[in-house]
């Protein structure tokens, strides 16, 4: 492992000092929304839970759940603690279904905003020595933005760069002598391909060194497949809009999880099922608490993602709780003939298969009553015309692979490069064709 | 040295042929040969054409997979069982073949064979023996 730097000393508190300041917090986060959010008055009502009940960060499970609806009930700011005046920006969230999902800031949440990228970039290696190339896109969405006044913050080079135009963005890379490269992983996987087509190679003709992926989930042979593409340094880091963007939590170059900014953020592990706390270590849902935010404070958040906390003091000096690389949505599992399968288990499978490149789709179907899956992947590797029979291995190869975790049979299909999507923000890799999911 | 055939990866989808035949035509490539064979979803082309080096590049350009390899071609004698003996040297040498086809040289009207053998340079050697005809240039 590589050192650098601390940004804030609260990232290494001992367990007591984060009890103590995510109890204070807390305990005024509930007080505050019990009196500004008439959402929240209802449902701690109704849920029988009187804002004394909460003393400590002990009491945290005593509270209701919020979920990605309360956001679509209440568009578009009747989740806000604050009045509009102190509002100093908005983001709001794609939203596959209906309405988006609104997000506002005061200038305080703004300024924490700013802190909590710091502190990611920072232990991501990123110094004020970088030259950051932001390619997420700029606007609504929280990505661009968020790690945008954090990179600033630390004194960093950022070039607002937006995502699309990929030959532009690797003519700035090579001219600006960009070394950090902020975008979803599936963008940077596109811009080395693109990179290669125009004779960049982006090991001799560039100076990537760190990489800071997010938006969208990644596998650790997905890291690998960018690592060798680009000969950068890749880390993930996560959050969502309705969280505060991107901030919530990243890996350190010891890539042993995702520090948590615990003293902004409260975990909690759930069974996605009863909504059961589960123990250290156990690996269910994840829901967050933000004790931290003015305009838009969030109790109990489900965010669907599937992962696991662990509190170990970690190899980089830093003490919050690390959370393990999303395994999956609890909302984005397959069912395919009643085994469950993530998308990003069939990831990991084809990143492991030579002779393929990394774009890859998933279509899954009825056909009578029975569930089919569809992988369609490009060959990149001419090594395999030699004979129709090698193909044939190379299919089998994958569908053998794929069983294993799918428990059914994948009809796999071989196709020229460059035909599946390419994707410039979060790739959609799954078509579920099936009329009841 | 010799013939050099083109194999492409080809998705079985209308107009795939054409997307690689547009590509020659573009490049000024011409085809000598030309042999798929049927398949459900996807297959291999093989080709032989007039700038194979070209061609592979032009292919790459536009996301093509194609490889490069040595082939043997040759010129058998037009008689009667004149394929049969070769089919029977080859197969009393443990020479295997994997697939033949074969194209018409408009210039001289002779018939040449592609043949795609596990040991190329036995083969040659064998056939050179016996008499059959190698083409080392078109």
């Amino acid at each position: 492992m590589q050192e650098n730097d601390i940004w804030s000393e609260c990232e290494t508190y001992d367990r007591e000092q984060f009890r103590k300041v995510q109890s204070e917090r807390l305990v005024d986060t509930v007080k505050r929304v019990y009196e500004k959010v008439p959402h929240y008055k209802n449902k701690f009502d109704q849920h029988g839970v009187s804002v004394e009940d909460i003393k400590s960060v002990d009491d945290l499970s005593k509270l209701p759940f919020t979920e990605k609806k309360d956001f679509r009930d209440n568009y578009p700011f009747g989740l806000f603690a604050v009045p509009q005046k102190q509002i100093v920006r908005f983001h709001a969230s794609s939203g596959t279904t209906g309405k988006p999902t609104v997000v506002g800031y005061t200038k305080n949440d703004m300024t924490m905003w700013s802190e909590m990228i710091a502190r990611i970039v920072t232990m991501a290696g990123v110094t004020d020595e970088d030259v950051a190339q932001i390619s997420f896109g700029y606007g609504l969405f929280t990505g661009a933005f968020g790690l945008h006044q954090g990179l600033e913050h630390i004194g960093a080079a950022v070039i607002p760069m937006s995502s699309g135009n990929t030959e532009k963005q690797i003519m700035i890379m090579k001219d600006f002598h960009t070394t950090a490269l902020i975008s979803t992983p599936s963008y940077a996987l596109h811009m080395a391909e693109i990179a290669r087509e125009m004779g960049v190679d982006p090991k001799k003709d560039l100076f990537l060194k760190w990489g800071l992926f997010g938006g969208e989930g990644s596998t650790e042979a997905m890291r690998r497949e960018i690592n060798g593409a680009w000969g950068l340094l890749a880390t993930e880091n996560y959050g969502m809009s309705e969280l505060i963007g991107p901030g919530v939590s990243g890996e350190c170059l010891a890539l042993k999880g995702m520090h948590i900014n615990e003293d902004h953020f409260i975990p909690e592990i759930i069974n996605p099922d009863t909504g059961e706390v589960l123990p250290e270590g156990a690996v269910g849902e994840l829901v967050i608490t933000t004790i931290s935010k003015e305009a838009l404070p969030i109790i109990r958040y489900r965010t669907s993602d599937i992962t696991s906390l662990n509190y170990d003091k970690c190899d980089c000096g830093r003490t919050t709780v690390r959370m393990a690389k999303i395994s999956g949505r609890s909302n984005d599992m397959l069912i395919l003939g009643g085994v469950n399968v993530f998308p990003a288990q069939i990831e990991e499978v084809l990143f492991n298969v030579d002779g393929i490149g990394p774009h890859y789709q998933i279509k899954v179907f009825k056909q009578g009553y029975l569930d089919r899956i569809e992988v369609d992947v490009e060959l990149i590797d001419a090594n395999y015309l030699d004979s129709f029979g090698k193909l044939e291995n190379l299919n089998q190869t994958i569908k053998h692979k794929l069983r294993t975790v799918l428990g059914i049979d994948a009809k796999v299909n071989l196709m020229q490069p460059r035909t599946l999507q390419r994707f410039e923000g979060k790739a959609k890799r799954v078509i579920d064709m099936r009329e009841d999911k | 040295m010799g013939i050099k055939q083109l194999s492409i990866f080809v998705a079985n989808e209308k107009g795939t042929l054409a997307d690689v035949t547009r590509i020659f035509r573009e490049h000024e490539i011409d085809i000598r040969a030309i042999s798929v064979y049927d398949t459900v979803d996807y297959g291999i082309l093989r080709t032989v054409v007039s700038e194979p080096e070209k061609a592979v590049e032009a292919l790459a350009k536009e996301g093509i997979v194609s490889k490069l390899s040595d082939i043997l071609t040759i010129n058998p004698e037009d008689k009667r069982g004149s394929l049969n003996d070769i089919f029977t040297l080859l197969g009393d040498n443990d020479i295997n073949i994997d697939y033949i086809y074969s194209f018409l040289v408009r210039e001289d009207g002779s018939q040449l064979f592609v043949l795609k053998v596990n040991d190329k340079e036995k083969a040659q050697e064998l056939l050179e023996k016996n008499g059959v005809e190698i083409i080392r240039e078109l």
